[in-house]
């Protein structure tokens, strides 16, 4: 059984390192971190610290007094009598939508491109390109390429849906649930290329001896796929998984230049009231419980992922 | 979308004494102390100046089109005062208000800049912005010279803290080739509420939808502000404390804008900027939007287009207006040439304001507005007739973000997805709490 | 392949290709038209009144509208900060991944829970910091900064963690010092990896606009976002223009794409495990 062999194999090149030899100085780790660990230090650390340290008081920048209210910001939102109760879990809800409906979506579509891209065949370079190419550009032409072309009375969509006799006065961006359509569409569309690059890259990590060593057993394409490609890819697809998690939850760009939060504030999603909260009406102290909250949120649905994936050593 | 040496020594985990002291400096790093000079009492200020050679930052949002009107009046000021220097930088709106207050906190501020009259309150609250009674006095300014609301704009707490340079209201903009294949008459826009609703018929019955209604705020909630001041309501009371736009007047104007959409004068579902871009194509024949309008369909050569005041739909004339005016910005030590300096500059731009005009703007200044040169304008003078019943948000810091909720209260009655009545007293609920936490926050 | 079934893949291939495409054709076509033509509806398919407004609106010598220095800038921006996160991360990402030492876990705990920390928290800490090294309104504050996120870290230790064992091993036997692992064994075999951080942490720099709008003031130490936002109209969208500047702003970030992908596919003629 040389698939099972080979599939031992890729699952053993992350096993934990088990009684090498390692002429290792003590300090040698500490060297190759320090000076990532300056930055991170200053400019991740740091700030987030602050940020914890800012949410609990009533906190402007701007204005001289910014009195401590202990946790008054958390309580807050968890108060459904408060100002910003209904808005902000409204807002959670917009991001708990749009990343459940676009993160398997960003997930499995670009892997499926990448297997293609990965095989060799005349103008490949050309193709990844092309599949690449809407994620070099930035959010606000992607938002204003597609308000534009989604426009339900006006755009080439709904324009070309009725040249060709279908319904056309589907509400792209004003309607439920077109307006999460879109947006899940559109970000599919923007950056299906960047996680298809990453497993391009992934791919070149699988030695081929183990392809080849399938081949001679003959277990076929799904079987190398199974037992070859997948556990071969594992820590690269647990890297994008959270990251495209990540992602998909910190949205707002989409929402605010597409459907400008509408209907009503239905696509207002948790980075764009956190933001309109703190960085326009000044109440940074809530902007930064809120994003704490978020933190949290997302910290639990990634743990409730590992589970899933049950891997404690690609983690 | 990337937020992310210090020589300091941070080894591991533990941060290194010396950004703990970092962060402690930063926490009260904003210009916190009062204001004084250029008060109410203040000495006037002087109309020239003598001084040595200054060097003036000025910031403003006028990107695009609007921009090379304001440079050349800059231009034109620096040639004429050779010991100022006036150089002007420029963002978008929505980044230079984000932008101006941190700069200003950290001691990098401008010396001069432009508000919309709605920001200025906050920015005084929040000692972004300086005093300028003493510019207003020695020029001797008044309501007079200007038109009462665009002059007590620019007031909170008893001081002034903006000049205004101009006022850009909401006007009707209309097809004219639309009209005539309706068989209306191109010359004359329908100025009452009878007249518009025969027009929008008229139209409807040859098949064209005559008014799109917008659910997003520019310009919806514009013409939904001017709407309710037609019907003789309020959006805030005098003291900006107590939302008033649920109450009767307000559901009539939501609700006018609403039957819009469900008697079929406009599409569902419009989207930014789709009413102005129908009327450009011919499928829309009047369009409510901002003086700023005037430059978008000048662009247009085969277009056959006019503008005029916006029809009176209630009981009495009212338009919504923004503007945008003058104001200094406080530094880290003050200057006092500096400052000098630029009630110069702003004395001086007001009083050549007529070639702001000419970028699609209603100058402040009624000596301007009633020059020849101003009334050849043809489309900013027939908006600009509006002058005396146009109206401001109260000056009170934080306002807009009570006007949010006007904005969600207007997107959801005109997509359908509300009754007017609902939406208003939803929106009125939460306003109410957060005018309240900004009375707390910035005081009364 | 047979020659059926080759038709069929490329039929695929480029059938999907034209969804990809045909927007940034649009996007093309469209920043040769007049600001009027561009709103038609319905939309013209060429150009009727072919117009260079919106290139003449870019490249008016103005200085107020330097596009060739933003340009400028944003290259050494996004450059230099792709070059100190590939050395910076891939360090740290060693000793994550191959090295073992005290707290290990925690710290790499640590670095993967700041990710989850929403970017708009750090922004107002992070400019007053800037403020205190006194890199406002200088190219620092674009390049290191963003350089400290955990992306790089976490995406790197992954690629090292699937990396065989066999040739470092070898290395070790031979008495090569942790160091010259690294540079002469893990970096030459994760070239494609390396490549691709490459271009993605130069695409986050190149096309960022919110922390730029912050730390930079004048207009000759802009990069193209924020600089590019200033050409648009404050109340109206001028297509042409905004369509031109994305244009500007995609040539060379498709130009690197291309560069990079050769050692992505160089990666696969190496050999990975010496059987």
């Amino acid at each position: 059984m040389a698939l099972a062999t080979a599939s031992a194999a890729a699952t053993r090149q992350d096993a934990p390192p088990g009684g090498r030899i390692r002429r290792v100085g003590i300090a040698t780790p500490y060297l190759f971190l320090l000076p990532y660990l300056l930055l991170f230090g200053t400019f991740v650390l740091a700030p987030a610290a602050y940020g914890l340290w800012v949410s609990l008081h009533d906190w402007d920048y701007l204005l001289p007094g910014k009195p401590f209210v202990g946790l008054a910001n958390y309580h807050a939102l968890l108060d459904s009598g408060s100002a910003v109760y209904e808005e902000f879990w409204q807002s959670m809800r917009a991001t708990g939508i749009f990343t459940v409906a676009s993160v398997p979506l960003l997930v499995v579509v670009p892997l499926g491109l990448a297997l293609l891209l990965n095989r060799s065949f005349p103008g490949r370079t050309f193709f990844r390109a092309v599949y690449f190419a809407p994620y070099v550009l930035g959010v606000a032409v992607i938002g204003v390429l597609w308000r534009f072309l989604l426009d339900p009375n006006l755009g080439a969509v709904n324009g070309l849906l009725r040249a060709v006799g279908l319904p056309s006065d589907t509400p792209w961006i004003t309607g439920l649930p077109w307006a999460w359509i879109s947006l899940v569409a559109v970000t599919v569309w923007w950056t299906i290329g960047f996680n298809a690059v990453i497993y391009l890259a992934g791919l070149q990590d699988i030695p081929r001896e183990l392809y080849e060593a399938a081949r001679i057993d003959g277990g076929g394409k799904w079987a190398e796929f199974r037992h070859i490609t997948l556990p071969g890819l594992r820590p690269v697809l647990v890297f994008v998984v959270i990251n495209t998690m990540l992602a998909s939850s910190n949205m707002f760009g989409q929402s605010l230049l597409i459907t400008q939060g509408a209907p009503g504030n239905e696509t207002r999603t948790a980075i764009m009231y956190i933001a309109e909260k703190g960085l326009r009406e000044y109440n940074m102290g809530t902007a930064a419980a809120m994003s704490y909250v978020l933190t949290l949120a997302l910290l639990l649905a990634s743990v409730i992922i590992f589970r899933l994936f049950r891997d404690r050593d690609a983690v | 979308m990337t937020i992310n040496l210090n020589r300091r020594n941070l080894l591991g985990l533990g941060l290194g004494a010396g950004s703990a002291a970092l962060l402690a400096a930063c926490g009260d790093s904003g210009p916190s102390d009062k204001v004084t000079g250029g008060g109410q009492n203040a000495a006037p200020a002087a109309t020239d100046y003598t001084g040595p050679n200054v060097s003036l930052a000025f910031w403003n949002g006028f990107t695009g089109g609007d921009g090379p009107f304001m440079k050349k009046l800059v231009d034109q000021f620096n040639t004429e005062h050779p010991n100022i220097k006036v150089t002007m930088n420029v963002y978008q709106w929505a980044d230079y208000y984000q932008k101006v207050p941190a700069a200003v906190s950290t001691g990098n501020g401008p010396d001069l800049g432009i508000m919309h009259v709605d920001h200025v309150a906050t920015n005084a609250a929040r000692g972004v912005v300086l005093p300028l009674d003493d510019l207003a006095k020695t020029l001797n300014l008044t309501e007079a010279d200007f038109s009462p609301p665009v002059w007590k704009a620019g007031v909170y707490h008893d001081k002034r803290y903006s000049i205004p340079l101009d006022v850009h209201p909401l006007g009707l903009f209309y097809n004219k080739s639309v009209l005539e294949k309706a068989g209306l008459d191109p010359a004359k826009p329908p100025m009452t509420a009878d007249d518009y609703m025969k027009a929008l018929d008229t139209l409807k019955s040859k098949g064209i939808q005559g008014h799109w209604a917008t659910p997003f705020p520019f310009t919806g909630e514009m013409q939904f502000t001017a709407l309710l001041w037609q019907f003789g309501g309020q959006l805030f009371d005098e003291q900006g404390t107590k939302p008033m736009f649920a109450e009767q007047a307000g559901v009539q104007a939501l609700t006018w804008l609403t039957d819009l959409v469900k008697n079929g004068y406009s599409p569902k579902n419009v989207a930014q900027d789709a009413d102005v871009v129908a009327l450009r194509n011919g499928k829309n024949a009047f369009n409510w939007n901002g003086i700023w309008t005037i430059n978008t369909l000048k662009e247009d050569k085969a277009l056959q287009w006019g503008a005029a005041p916006l029809p009176q739909i209630g009981t009495q004339k009212a338009a919504w207006a923004g503007s945008h005016q003058f104001v200094q910005f406080k530094q880290k030590q003050a200057d006092a040439n500096k400052l000098t300096a630029g009630k110069v500059f702003i004395n001086w731009i007001s009083q050549h304001s007529i070639e702001w005009a000419k970028g699609g703007q209603v100058p402040a200044r009624k000596e301007i507005r009633d020059s020849a040169e101003f009334q050849a304008l043809t489309e900013q003078a027939a908006i600009g007739t509006q002058i005396d019943y146009l109206q401001f948000l109260p000056s009170t810091p934080g306002i807009s973000d009570a006007m949010a909720t006007v904005d969600t209260a207007v997107n959801e009655a005109i997509l359908l997805r509300k009754e007017p009545g609902k939406a208003l007293a939803d929106a009125a609920a939460k306003a109410g709490q957060i005018l309240e936490a900004n009375r707390k926050k910035y005081g009364n | 392949m047979t020659r059926t079934r080759g038709i069929a893949w490329y039929t695929i291939l480029i059938g999907l290709s034209l969804i990809f495409i045909a927007p940034l054709v649009w996007m093309l076509i469209t920043s040769f038209k007049t600001t009027g033509e561009a709103t038609r509806v319905p939309p013209t398919l060429l150009p009727q009144e072919p117009s260079t407004h919106a290139y003449d609106t870019l490249f008016a010598a103005d200085s107020q509208t330097p596009v060739l220095r933003w340009f400028l800038n944003s290259l050494l921006a996004a450059g230099a900060q792709a070059v100190l996160i590939l050395v910076v991360a891939s360090m740290a990402a060693y000793a994550l991944a191959r090295l073992e030492f005290r707290g290990k876990k925690l710290l790499f705990g640590l670095i993967i829970g700041t990710l989850f920390v929403p970017v708009f928290t750090l922004i107002i800490p992070n400019f007053l910091i800037v403020d205190r090294f006194g890199w406002l309104d200088t190219l620092w504050a674009l390049i290191v900064p963003g350089a400290a996120g955990a992306f790089g870290v976490f995406f790197l230790r992954q690629f090292f963690l699937g990396l065989p064992r066999e040739l470092e091993e070898a290395a070790q036997l031979e008495g090569a010092n942790a160091w010259q692992i690294f540079s002469k064994v893990i970096l030459p075999l994760s070239k494609p990896a390396l490549a691709t951080l490459a271009v993605i942490s130069f695409l986050a720099n190149w096309n960022d606009f919110i922390w730029p709008v912050y730390v930079l003031f004048s207009p000759e130490h802009f990069t193209l976002p924020p600089g590019l936002s200033i050409l648009q109209g404050a109340y109206t969208i001028d297509y042409p223009v905004i369509m031109g500047g994305a244009a500007l702003a995609s040539v060379p970030a498709l130009i690197l794409f291309l560069i990079t992908q050769r050692y992505v596919i160089e990666g696969v003629s190496r050999s990975g495990l010496k059987g």
